[in-house]
């Protein structure tokens, strides 16, 4: 893996190189998207469309995209304010405490990674319906701890670089423990932490299986609307429109948090 | 070190369909009750199922892909049922296995109070359920919309080979189709037999999707009746013996005809939706579906040509029904059987057929109808691209059992897959 250290010591050419093959790399997939979303008809071989137009998101909205989008929204931001603050109480634990030890630490926070979550899903499928929690409380609890990995990752990685010595001098200056912890050590890591609430956001705002199979299809988020959209012919421009509006709002926020992360 | 978790997050997500094979597996490694165990619906007047109906919400799980389907049951069967009393709530997934994985699910957990009321359901995933017990039983009987369909109907009786036995309710039936362009083929094939001889005078004109795609499978199933000379020599209840003495036939034509297929055979479509695609960019000359309705539509907003034919084929295609279940852990199982009577209603029915709402052939036998709602029937429109149901079904055969499905399928991966 390039750090980006590594990153910087190349020759001006070589990451300009890099940064177009990447933009190629990301966005040309979107490009068929991004043209379908605006099309009314486009048949081969025709290298545009015959007919543009908004079809497309007339289709999607008829098919219920914005409440859809709001779902999303909401999922992705409860399962965020539930799987940030683990994250990062279990970071620092990993952290401060482990952070000689990196394998380790790496082998724990990975492990539930290698499971695939549909299988860690499944088994606690069962036990959700069994405890009898309202469904999309148990979907927000399931997805949380599959972004758990991810923010409790990214905030240890945070703490590592942050010396533990830094609570201990603020202590030393007269503030009380929560004093210490909210004023001096939590601002030193808020980059990490954007980042874990932002992984976790995404795991809330794309997952499809547990959504639907958990929430007992009472939360119709968009990447449920947009899989069985696409599940059928003949729906291009509206799995298009879909597929847009459910791609803006993760990149416009990345976007964002990294602008606020690279702010001093 | 974030774009590193980020990338890993990215990997680890499996495309859907392996997911959705490996949620069957793991459901319904996790099933508990047999069929025996099938909840039965008491005997009791409908005036009462009626009442108990009241301010019921009927949560229907169906594949969200047909926009007119999807447009159907949203304006014309919810606000029907609405009359009634019940508010009909659609749950749109992208595979009927999505809706059997959480109904297996509420089983294993042994909820009566599970989130699916009803399903659009036929053939495996009605067989899965049967097996595990989940779905709720003999209530289809006591419909009574269910007079107006003919009592010796084979496709109504078995579904894929499984006796419907009460559990679940006839919707509409379907008839497997293949579809040309008159354009491009002029001289098309009038037999299954044929049309793989078509295939291989024009190579790379044709190709089918890789079983175990719901078409794809179906496709190996008719070629089967094809290279065994007719359906009625092959048993529809699977055997061993009945498999060992007539596969080779068919997986040798196939193998053999595999170099002459799109891409020299060397890849296939992964489902219809991709063959449908291949057929649109004018990259095949066939295309194949068990739903010939959607035609109309796709003719009509020009995905695809306006020269699009039907395959009249002589030996006839196969043909089945779908039908509304009621899972055994539905709460709200009494408006979900007022919403799959409402559903069986000469008036519903027809508007159903009808090729400018959704075009689905009727399980009415038109015949037991009175004279005005048989008129309905005998007023619609006709499709300017799919002929009537009696036409599509003459020679129309049975879906073998679905105990079938998984042997051909892996036959064929293993044999035809990769042979050229």
């Amino acid at each position: 893996m390039r750090t980006p250290s590594t990153f910087k010591t190349l020759p001006v050419v070589g990451r300009a190189t890099i940064a177009v093959v990447v933009a190629v790399w990301l966005l040309l997939p979107l490009l068929p998207v991004l043209v379908w979303a605006t099309a009314d008809r486009w048949s081969f071989p025709d290298v545009l469309p015959s007919a543009w137009g908004v079809q497309g998101w007339r289709g999607a909205a008829d098919a219920g995209l914005l409440s859809a989008l709001a779902r999303s929204l909401g999922l992705g931001l409860a399962v965020a304010a539930v799987a940030t603050p683990l994250g990062v109480m279990l970071g620092r634990v990993l952290g401060w405490r482990l952070g000689r030890h990196p394998r380790v630490l790496v082998t724990v926070l990975l492990v539930p990674l290698v499971l695939p979550p549909f299988a860690v899903s499944m088994g606690l499928d069962v036990l959700m319906i069994r405890l009898g929690l309202p469904e999309p409380v148990s979907v927000v609890l399931l997805l949380a701890t599959l972004a758990l990995p991810y923010t409790a990752y990214t905030s240890a990685v945070g703490f590592s670089r942050t010396s533990p010595d830094l609570a201990a001098q603020a202590r030393a200056l007269g503030a009380t423990a929560r004093q210490a912890r909210a004023r001096v050590v939590l601002p030193a890591i808020r980059g990490p932490i954007v980042v874990a609430a932002l992984l976790a956001f995404l795991v809330g705002w794309s997952d499809y299986v547990v959504t639907l199979l958990v929430g007992g299809g009472q939360l119709i988020t968009a990447p449920v609307l947009l899989g069985s959209a696409a599940a059928g012919s003949g729906n291009d421009a509206i799995v298009a429109a879909m597929a847009v509006a459910t791609l803006v709002p993760p990149v416009l926020l990345v976007t964002l948090a990294s602008r606020a992360r690279m702010a001093p | 070190m974030t774009s590193r978790a980020r990338s890993i997050r990215a990997t680890s997500r499996p495309a859907l369909p392996a997911l959705a094979v490996t949620l069957a597996l793991v459901a319904s490694a996790c099933s508990g009750p047999s069929p025996d165990e099938s909840p039965r619906a008491a005997d009791r007047p409908w005036d009462e199922v009626v009442a108990e109906a009241q301010g019921q919400t009927v949560d229907l799980w169906m594949f969200g892909g047909d926009e007119a389907g999807n447009a159907y049951v949203d304006d014309v069967l919810t606000p029907a049922a609405a009359e009634l009393g019940v508010t009909l709530r659609r749950v749109p997934v992208a595979d009927t296995k999505d809706a059997m994985n959480r109904v297996l699910s509420e089983n294993a957990a042994g909820s009566t109070d599970g989130a699916v009321d009803l399903v659009w359901v036929n053939g495996d995933n009605f067989a899965t359920g049967q097996e595990a017990g989940a779905w709720w039983c003999d209530w289809a009987d006591d419909l009574p919309n269910l007079q107006y369909v003919a009592d010796d109907d084979p496709l109504v009786a078995e579904d894929f080979g499984v006796p419907v036995d009460g559990c679940e309710a006839p919707w509409h039936k379907a008839q497997f189709t293949f579809a040309y362009d008159a354009a491009r083929v002029t001289d098309p094939p009038t037999t299954v037999a044929g049309l793989l001889d078509w295939a291989e005078q024009n190579p790379g004109r044709f190709t089918y999707p890789a079983p175990p795609d719901f078409t794809g499978s179906v496709f190996v199933r008719q070629a089967l009746y094809a290279l065994s000379g007719g359906a009625d020599e092959v048993p529809t209840s699977y055997s061993d013996e009945a498999f060992d003495d007539l596969t080779p036939a068919l997986l040798d034509r196939l193998s053999e005809l595999a170099p002459s297929l799109w891409r020299g055979g060397t890849t296939y479509p992964r489902d219809q939706q991709a063959l449908d695609q291949l057929f649109a960019d004018g990259q095949v000359d066939f295309t194949m579906t068990y739903g010939p309705a959607t035609l109309t539509d796709l003719v009509a907003d020009g995905t695809f040509p306006s020269t699009t034919t039907v395959l009249s084929v002589e030996d006839g295609t196969v043909g089945n029904a779908s039908f509304l279940g009621i899972p055994a852990s539905s709460p709200d199982q009494a408006g979900a059987a007022v919403v799959a009577n409402l559903a069986l209603s000469p008036e519903q029915q027809a508007a159903k057929a009808d090729p400018a709402v959704w075009g689905q052939f009727t399980v009415l036998d038109v015949g037991l109808l009175d004279a005005a709602d048989a008129a309905r029937f005998a007023n619609l429109p006709d499709s300017p691209v799919v002929p009537p149901y009696e036409e599509l079904s003459r020679n129309a055969q049975p879906e073998l059992a679905s105990s079938w499905v998984n042997p051909l399928d892996e036959a064929w991966r293993r044999e035809v897959l990769g042979s050229p």
